[in-house]
């Protein structure tokens, strides 16, 4: 056992613990200074940035739904100037481990935002959104194509020298297939998932509860799928570090992720709820590491190997 | 500063069916909320009502400790909350939002303060608030039909200037929209050094059409459907002029009317 139980890392990006939160569920992390030491948190997500501040869709934009919430926000965000002049020095101050989450309407776009992190201090990693469902254009529309998905990651990987991370989309036709083009494009990290596209419709009015038409379903409801989807595409690319997100509310979801073969997590939805659970679960897998004189690395995975799904103890060692 | 309160229910008052009250054990919200600031309540264990619920705060009590929500019924969140045990633990984030300026008033000023329905919400603290500054409140409370008001029976001492009734169908007080009594007074000569607002937004669209060319200053307190309640997952916008969106948590839920895109 080493000497920082917690510790992770996934390829070049080492971070104090698995523990992280999901882009747009997390604002600037600046609103949550009230509820969470930013400080103690392996890494926080960045509301995704644009080039220029945008004003995303009109209301209603959220509905809730059985365990989980319907979004369709639309990507609103202060645009990347105002982010690197005005947040980025607050998070900085507070300790902040800094994960930019950046999306774009064409190619272009993302590498503009990409250049612009490039020059700031204080920035651990960059992630790409190329999975947003609730943007006419840019976005999911990435993400749903490999050869669309590997054309950006590797305009964006010769732009960057951070770790690089791509958000890829639960509503791709073959998850595996696009976490393969992003990854030899150049992609040092996966995450996944993002929201599924889902709908809501008030059956007085027959007008769908969101007015985007439809919104991405988040929270515990997708859990399942998404851990089958992290499942699926760490045995598909062994070797590739994965960070997994979907429905992450306990201690017991954050290892079921670890698991399944994440090596970090996003928390999400949850933060809505309950605005100090990430830092809350950084001190429980803290606990549960010591009790069970365990590593997260000796978590990673636990699915996959022989012996741990038939009941054979001993298996994280 | 805003947190994250553990708090017990104590009592629950029913009004008429559907329209009650909570009250719950919860001292450091009660010592920390200002009239107009809201709460997000979330009941535990459950899987729907997932997402918490943004309420006004109703009153607080910061000697007894004790916060208070008046609710109407109308989706699993109230529908929770009509049925929860007396002595449940629940937890109340808070306090979140602005609040209603009082302040500025000089001794001896008059204000209005129009409700419409559960709109009625946030006003018992705000007219004690009033009170101890020594502001005269005259009370417009409007709803579809008398048992709409039933909620009246809340403010029964409360109010230190008129109490002005009004209902759609004329069943109770007025006949018509709260709105148009309010009217009716201006332009039969009352001025009033604020009005006070909160109800459902084609009250609002109504209001604004009478306080603007009246040249009133005005706060209304809005009402958005609220993921988080803090800022975070920009769900509750409200088209603004000034901008394209307003984040009714964060940057509300007392807005002026000027500031809205009706």
């Amino acid at each position: 056992m080493t000497t920082k139980p917690l510790g992770v890392r996934l390829g070049p990006l080492a971070l104090a613990n698995p523990i992280t939160t999901a882009s747009g569920t997390f604002g600037y992390g600046l609103e949550f200074t009230d509820f969470v030491d930013l400080a103690s948190l392996g890494g926080l997500c960045t509301k995704g940035l644009s080039l220029k501040p945008h004003a995303g869709n009109p209301p209603p934009r959220i509905c809730e739904t059985p365990a989980g919430m319907l979004n369709a926000i639309g990507l609103q965000n202060v645009g990347i100037d105002n982010f690197l002049a005005e947040k980025l020095p607050q998070l900085r101050a507070l300790g902040a481990t800094v994960i930019a989450n950046v999306w774009g309407d064409l190619e272009d776009d993302y590498v503009t935002v990409v250049r612009a992190l490039e020059g700031a201090e204080g920035i651990a990693a960059v992630e790409l959104n190329i999975s947003c469902p609730n943007v006419r254009q840019g976005g999911m529309l990435f993400g749903n194509s490999p050869p669309l998905t590997r054309a950006l990651v590797a305009k964006v990987r010769a732009a960057t020298m951070r770790p690089l991370i791509v958000k890829l989309s639960p509503n791709a036709p073959d998850l595996v297939l696009s976490a393969r083009a992003a990854h030899e494009a150049g992609a040092d990290i996966l995450s996944l998932v993002n929201t599924f596209v889902g709908m809501a419709i008030d059956p007085e009015t027959a007008r769908p509860r969101i007015s985007f038409g439809t919104g991405g379903l988040s929270g515990p409801a997708i859990r399942p799928i998404a851990v089958r989807m992290v499942y699926e595409v760490a045995k598909a690319l062994p070797g590739v570090p994965l960070m997994g997100i979907g429905g992450i509310a306990e201690l017991s979801d954050v290892l079921e992720f670890l698991a399944a073969g994440a090596t970090a997590v996003q928390v999400g939805t949850a933060s809505f709820k309950d605005p100090g659970v990430s830092g809350r679960l950084v001190r429980e897998l803290a606990a549960y590491c010591e009790t069970k004189e365990t590593t997260v690395a000796g978590l990673v995975g636990r699915a996959h190997r022989a012996g741990s799904v038939g009941g054979e103890a001993g298996a994280e060692g | 500063m805003k947190a994250d309160h553990r708090a017990t229910l104590l009592q629950r008052q029913i009004f008429s069916p559907g329209l009650f009250s909570v009250t719950f054990s919860c001292p450091e919200l009660a010592q920390t909320t200002r009239a107009g600031q809201f709460a997000m309540v979330d009941v535990p264990d459950r899987i729907q009502p997932y997402l918490r619920r943004a309420y006004s705060v109703a009153d607080a009590d910061p000697a007894a400790g004790t916060v208070e929500f008046l609710l109407k019924t109308i989706g699993r969140g109230t529908s929770a909350l009509e049925r929860l045990p007396e002595g449940s633990a629940v937890r109340l984030l808070g306090p979140l939002g602005n609040a209603f300026t009082v302040s500025d008033l000089a001794r001896g000023a008059r204000v209005a303060i129009v409700a419409g329905g559960i709109g009625a919400a946030p006003f018992p603290m705000l007219l004690k608030a009033l009170a101890r500054a020594g502001v005269s409140s005259d009370f417009y409370f409007g709803g579809r039909n008398a048992r709409e008001l039933a909620l009246a029976a809340r403010f029964a001492g409360s109010v230190t200037g008129e109490v002005v009734l009004s209902t759609d169908d004329g069943s109770l007080g007025e006949k018509g929209f709260v709105t148009q009594a309010l009217a009716r007074r201006l332009s039969g000569g009352a001025s009033y050094a604020r009005v006070y607002a909160c109800g459902p937004m084609p009250m609002f669209a109504a209001l604004a059409k009478v306080v603007r060319p009246a040249g009133l200053s005005s706060e209304f307190s809005t009402e958005a459907e609220m993921g988080c309640g803090f800022g975070a997952c920009l769900g509750c916008v409200i088209p603004g002029t000034e901008k394209p969106f307003i984040v009714s948590c964060s940057e509300g839920p007392i807005l002026s009317p000027e500031k809205i895109k009706w």
